[in-house]
C-alpha cells in the first residue's frame, strides 16, 4: 500500500500562550468576522495555570464523525480533511458527541456543525498555523512527520534524563568550508 | 456599525440599574476609541475639586475600534477615572486624571458583548459583582469573594457561571480596603495597576466585572483587513526586536538599562546597580523560573511570562507575570539580588491587587527613610526595613494590601505618608504624587521630560519617547523627520549620537512621542510595538490602515493623530482646571542637587536652568501658555472650547498659590520667579 501523502495539523499545548490568534485567523479567513465562536480551531483555557489547549479536527483515518451521521453530510475531502457538507447537515450535532476530542463545533448562526478544512484553498496554507509562527505550538506536517517528530521529542526528553549529569563539554571544531 | 460596536454601557451601583447609550460616528471620529472614550468621559463627567472616592466618580472601561479582531496586538484595555493617587504638589488633595492600561482580554470581551465602553458609577450599598451576559445584566452579591486574591475570587466566579471562558476584571484586598494605588486586573493576572483604579472600584464596593460576549466583530473590508493584518503579522514574526522580546520578555530591557545606568536603584537615588543585568536578564530568568509564556488576546508575541520556582526556598511558588517593571521596582528598587524572593512578591502584590511600581517605591522610600535615620521603629510599630530585606517585604506587602499597623500608612502612597509623618518628603521620587518607574530621571532626559509632563503623574507610558536611545533612533531613523522635520532632522544627525541627557531635541520629541504613544491606546493596541521594540514599524504603517479598514470610516492620518493630541489635551485639562500646572511640571529638588551615584554617568544632575527651558519649549509646542495652560486658539482647533472656562479657574488656583507662602508638600523645583 503507498503510504499517504496527506499533512495535518499537530498541536504541542506546551508551546501555547493563550492569545487566541489561530480563532481569530480561523474566523477571519472563512467568516470575514472576529469571534471565537466563529472559529473552527478553539483554545480550552485552564489560565489559572496558564495552560492552554488547542482542540481542532484531526482527520482521523477511521473517523467516528462520518459513521455517525445520519445525513452523510461529515465527508472527506481529497486533502484529508473530514468537513460538514452544510447542505446536508441538519444540525444533530452526532458528530460532536461521537468526536473523542470534540472537535466539530456549531455555527453560532446556522446551528450546523463545522470543521477544520485546512485552508486547502489557500496559498497561505492553514491560517492558524501561519498566526501560530511565533510561538509554534500549531504545525502543519506530513502525516509521516507527525509521528517522527513527536517520538523525537519523547526520545529527547529521556536523553536527559539518562545523560550522565555534569558533562564535561569538549569543543569541536570543524570546518565545512568548501574552498 | 464596523469595528466598533456603537455602545456604551452604563452601570449605576446605587440603583442597580443600567443604561445603554448609542454613540454616533461623529463621536467615534472625534475620540476614536479606547483612551480617547474614557478621556472624554473622566473629564467632562468629574468636577472641580471632586474627591476621587466620590460614588460619581465614573470609571471606564474602554476598548477601540481594533480591540478582539484578527488585527495583532489588539488586547488592550484602557481603564480611567479621576485618580486617587495622583494628586498636585501644592495640595495631595488635588486630584487630577488618571488611567491605566492592562493587557489580557476584557476588551475584546467587551465588544464581544456589544459595547465600546463600560462606565460605572455610583456605590452598592454592599459588595456586589456585575456579570455582563452579552444584553442581560445582572447585579449579584459579591460577599463570598470578598476578602479573596485576584486568583481565588476568578476561579470562583468562572465556577458559579460554569463557564471558565468568561473574563473577569476585578480587584483584590487591596482595592477592597482602599489602598491608593490598588489595580485592576484581568485574565487573573494581566493587571491595570498605576493611578489607583483598584481603590475606586473598591471605593463603590464593585468585586468584579465578568463578560460573556458571543456577538462578533464586523469589518468593513475584510479582505482587506486580513491582508493588512498578515502583513502587520509578518513583519512581527520577522522582527528580531519581537523574536528577542518572545524569549526574554520585557527583560530584555535589563543590560540596555544598566549598560546606560538608568535603572531605579535604592528608592531612585544612585541611578546604577552592578550586575543587574547578570541576576535579571530575561535568558537568566527564563532558564530559572519560566514555567511558560502568557499572551494577551491576539498577539503573537507573547512577553507575558508564568512563573514556576523550581528550587530553593521558594520552590513550588507559580503565578503570572512578573515583567520587567515589577521586577525591577520590587527588586532593584530595593536593592536586592535575590530573583526567586523577587518573583514571589510580584506574585503577592498582583493576587493582592497593587500596583507593583508604587508597592516597591512604598517599601524603597521606607528603607531610605530608615537608613537616613528618618523614621526609626517607633514610628512602624516595631518594623525595621533595610535594603535587600526581602522576608520583611513580603511582611510589608500583605500588611499595606489589609491595611495593618505601619501597612495602613503605606497604603496611602509615599508622598502623604512623607507628608503626614512630616519627614522624608525630599526623597520622594514622584511627578504629581505618582512615584517614578524604574527609570532614573536624571540620564535620560526625554523620560525624565516625560515623567514630568505626563498626564498621569510620573509614568513613561505617556510620553514613551524612546527615540532617544540611539539605538532606537538608528532602527527607526525613519521617524526622525516626521518628529523633527527636515531642518531638525538635519542637525539630529549631524550631532548624533547626542548625550542622553541633553535637553536641547526632547521638548519636541516628547511631545510627538506622547500622541504617537496615544494614538495605539485610541485604537487599543499595543504600544510596545510602535515604542520599545518596534517590530510594527510607525503607527501610519500598522495601525492606520487596520483602524480605516476595520471600521470603513473616511479619517485621514493627520486627523487621527489631531485626535491624539485631543486626547492628551483634555487629560491636561483635568489637570488645569485643579490648578495643577508649571508647577507640578518639574522633579523633586534631589534630582536637581544630589548626582548619580555609580555607572557612567556618575554625578549626573539636572540642570535647573536647562530644565526651565525645556518646560516652556515643550509647552510652545504643544501650543500652550507660560504657565501650560492650553490657549483658546489651540482649544478651538482642537474642537475642545468647553475647557476654555475651566482653565480661568485653574489659573486663579494657582496664582493664589503662587503668589501665597503656602509652601509645596515636596520640595520640588518651580522655575526661578514664579513662586513668592
Amino acid at each position: 500500500m503507498a503510504l499517504k501523502e496527506e499533512r495535518v495539523i499537530v498541536i504541542d499545548p506546551g508551546k501555547c500562550a493563550g492569545c487566541h490568534s489561530c480563532e481569530m485567523a480561523c474566523a477571519m479567513k472563512h467568516f470575514g468576522v472576529c469571534h471565537p465562536y466563529y472559529s473552527r480551531i478553539r483554545i480550552q483555557e485552564f489560565r489559572n495555570v496558564n495552560t492552554f489547549v488547542p482542540i481542532t479536527c484531526q482527520a482521523c483515518e477511521d473517523a467516528a464523525c462520518i459513521k455517525v451521521c445520519p445525513m452523510n453530510a461529515r465527508i472527506r475531502l481529497g486533502s484529508g480533511a473530514v468537513v460538514t457538507d452544510e447542505d446536508k447537515c441538519i444540525g444533530c450535532r452526532a458528530c460532536v458527541y461521537a468526536c473523542p476530542f470534540g472537535a466539530p463545533v456549531i455555527h453560532p448562526d446556522t446551528g450546523k456543525t463545522m470543521s477544520c478544512d485546512l485552508c486547502m484553498d489557500d496559498e497561505l496554507g492553514p491560517w492558524c498555523v501561519k498566526a501560530c509562527t511565533m510561538q509554534q505550538a500549531l504545525k502543519f506536517v506530513d502525516v509521516r512527520d507527525a509521528a517522527r517528530a513527536k517520538g523525537r521529542d519523547f526520545a529527547a526528553m529521556l536523553k536527559e534524563q539518562h545523560e550522565p549529569p555534569h558533562q564535561e563539554e569538549t569543543e569541536f571544531s570543524f570546518s565545512f568550508s568548501v574552498e | 456599525m464596523h469595528g466598533w460596536k456603537g455602545r456604551r454601557l452604563r452601570l449605576d451601583l446605587t440603583n442597580r440599574t443600567y443604561e445603554i447609550e448609542q454613540l454616533s460616528v461623529d463621536y467615534f471620529k472625534k475620540w476614536i476609541g479606547g483612551r480617547g472614550f474614557n478621556s472624554d468621559v473622566v473629564y467632562h463627567e468629574t468636577r472641580q475639586g471632586m474627591d476621587p472616592l466620590d460614588p460619581d466618580n465614573p470609571l471606564c472601561f474602554g476598548s477601540g475600534p481594533l480591540s478582539g479582531t484578527f488585527a495583532p496586538l489588539s488586547g488592550r484595555t484602557t481603564v480611567s477615572c479621576r485618580s486617587p493617587m495622583t494628586c498636585s504638589n501644592m495640595d495631595t488633595a488635588i486630584h487630577g486624571h488618571g488611567d491605566t492600561n492592562m493587557g489580557g482580554a476584557f476588551g475584546p470581551f467587551m465588544k464581544y458583548a456589544g459595547y465600546d465602553q463600560i462606565i460605572v458609577k455610583g456605590k452598592a450599598d454592599k459588595p456586589v459583582w456585575v456579570f455582563i451576559d452579552d444584553g442581560k445584566i445582572s447585579f449579584r452579591d459579591a460577599s463570598h469573594l470578598w476578602g479573596l486574591g485576584a486568583k481565588k475570587a476568578t476561579i470562583k466566579i468562572q465556577e458559579e457561571l460554569g463557564d471558565p471562558d468568561v473574563k473577569v476584571s476585578m480587584i483584590g484586598p487591596a482595592g477592597e480596603n482602599l489602598v491608593r494605588y490598588a489595580c485592576v486586573l484581568n485574565n487573573f493576572s494581566s493587571s491595570g495597576g498605576r493611578t489607583g483604579m483598584g481603590c475606586v472600584m473598591g471605593s463603590k464596593n464593585l468585586k468584579a466585572i465578568a463578560v460573556r460576549g458571543t456577538k462578533p466583530i464586523t469589518i468593513a473590508r475584510p479582505e482587506e483587513f486580513a491582508k493588512l493584518a498578515w502583513a502587520l503579522r509578518e513583519k512581527i514574526h520577522n522582527s528580531p526586536s519581537a523574536i528577542r522580546r518572545r524569549a526574554e520578555g520585557s527583560m530584555d530591557l535589563f543590560d540596555v538599562g544598566n549598560a546606560i545606568g538608568i535603572n531605579a536603584h535604592r528608592n531612585v537615588s544612585t541611578g546604577f546597580m552592578p550586575g543587574i543585568e547578570e541576576a535579571y536578564g530575561g535568558m537568566q530568568w527564563a532558564e530559572q523560573f519560566l514555567f511558560r509564556r502568557k499572551a494577551c488576546w491576539s498577539c503573537p508575541v507573547a512577553c507575558g511570562r508564568y512563573t514556576l520556582i523550581k528550587e530553593g526556598k521558594y520552590a513550588g511558588f507559580s503565578c503570572g507575570g512578573p515583567e520587567m517593571e515589577s521586577l525591577c521596582n520590587l527588586g532593584c528598587r530595593i536593592d536586592t539580588y535575590d530573583i526567586a524572593a523577587v518573583n514571589v512578591l510580584c506574585g503577592m502584590v498582583n493576587d493582592l491587587g497593587m500596583d507593583s511600581v508604587s508597592a516597591g517605591a512604598a517599601l524603597s522610600w521606607t528603607m531610605e527613610a530608615f537608613e537616613k535615620g528618618y523614621i526609626t521603629e517607633q514610628d512602624t510599630g516595631g518594623i525595621r526595613l533595610e535594603w535587600g530585606d526581602t522576608e520583611t517585604s513580603m511582611k510589608v506587602i500583605e500588611m499595606i494590601a489589609r491595611r495593618q499597623g505601619f501597612g495602613d500608612l503605606l497604603a496611602e502612597g509615599n508622598i502623604r505618608v512623607a507628608e503626614k509623618l512630616g519627614i522624608g518628603q525630599d526623597i520622594v521620587p514622584h511627578c504629581r504624587g505618582l512615584e517614578h518607574i524604574s527609570v532614573d530621571p536624571r540620564i535620560t532626559m526625554g523620560f525624565s521630560l516625560g515623567y514630568a509632563m505626563s498626564t498621569r503623574g510620573s509614568d513613561h507610558l505617556k510620553n514613551y519617547s524612546c527615540v532617544e536611545f540611539p539605538g532606537c533612533a538608528k532602527s527607526r531613523s525613519y521617524q526622525v523627520e516626521e518628529i523633527f522635520g527636515p531642518e531638525g532632522a538635519k542637525k539630529f544627525w549631524e550631532d548624533f549620537p547626542k548625550e542622553l541627557n541633553e535637553l536641547d531635541t526632547k521638548p519636541v520629541l516628547c511631545a510627538w512621542s506622547e500622541k504617537n504613544k496615544c494614538v495605539a491606546d485610541l485604537v487599543s493596541c499595543c504600544c510596545q510595538a510602535i515604542g520599545s521594540w518596534g517590530g510594527a514599524g510607525t503607527w501610519q504603517e500598522a495601525y492606520y490602515p487596520l483602524l480605516i479598514a476595520a471600521t470603513g470610516i473616511d479619517l485621514s492620518p493627520e486627523e487621527v493623530f489631531q485626535s491624539a493630541e485631543r486626547v492628551v489635551n483634555i487629560e491636561r485639562a483635568h489637570w488645569l482646571r485643579d490648578g495643577s500646572g508649571i508647577q507640578d511640571d518639574t522633579h523633586i529638588d534631589r534630582y536637581f542637587d544630589e548626582g548619580v551615584h555609580d555607572g557612567p554617568f556618575k554625578g549626573m544632575v539636572i540642570d535647573r536652568e536647562k530644565w526651565a527651558w525645556a518646560q516652556q519649549e515643550y509647552y510652545k509646542t504643544h501650543g500652550w501658555d507660560e504657565l501650560g495652560f492650553i490657549t483658546e486658539d489651540k482649544a478651538r482647533e482642537l474642537k475642545i472650547e468647553d475647557v476654555l472656562p475651566d482653565m480661568e479657574c485653574g489659573k486663579k488656583i494657582i496664582r493664589q498659590w503662587l503668589d501665597s507662602d503656602k509652601k509645596a508638600v515636596t520640595p520640588m523645583f518651580v522655575p526661578t520667579g514664579l513662586k513668592k
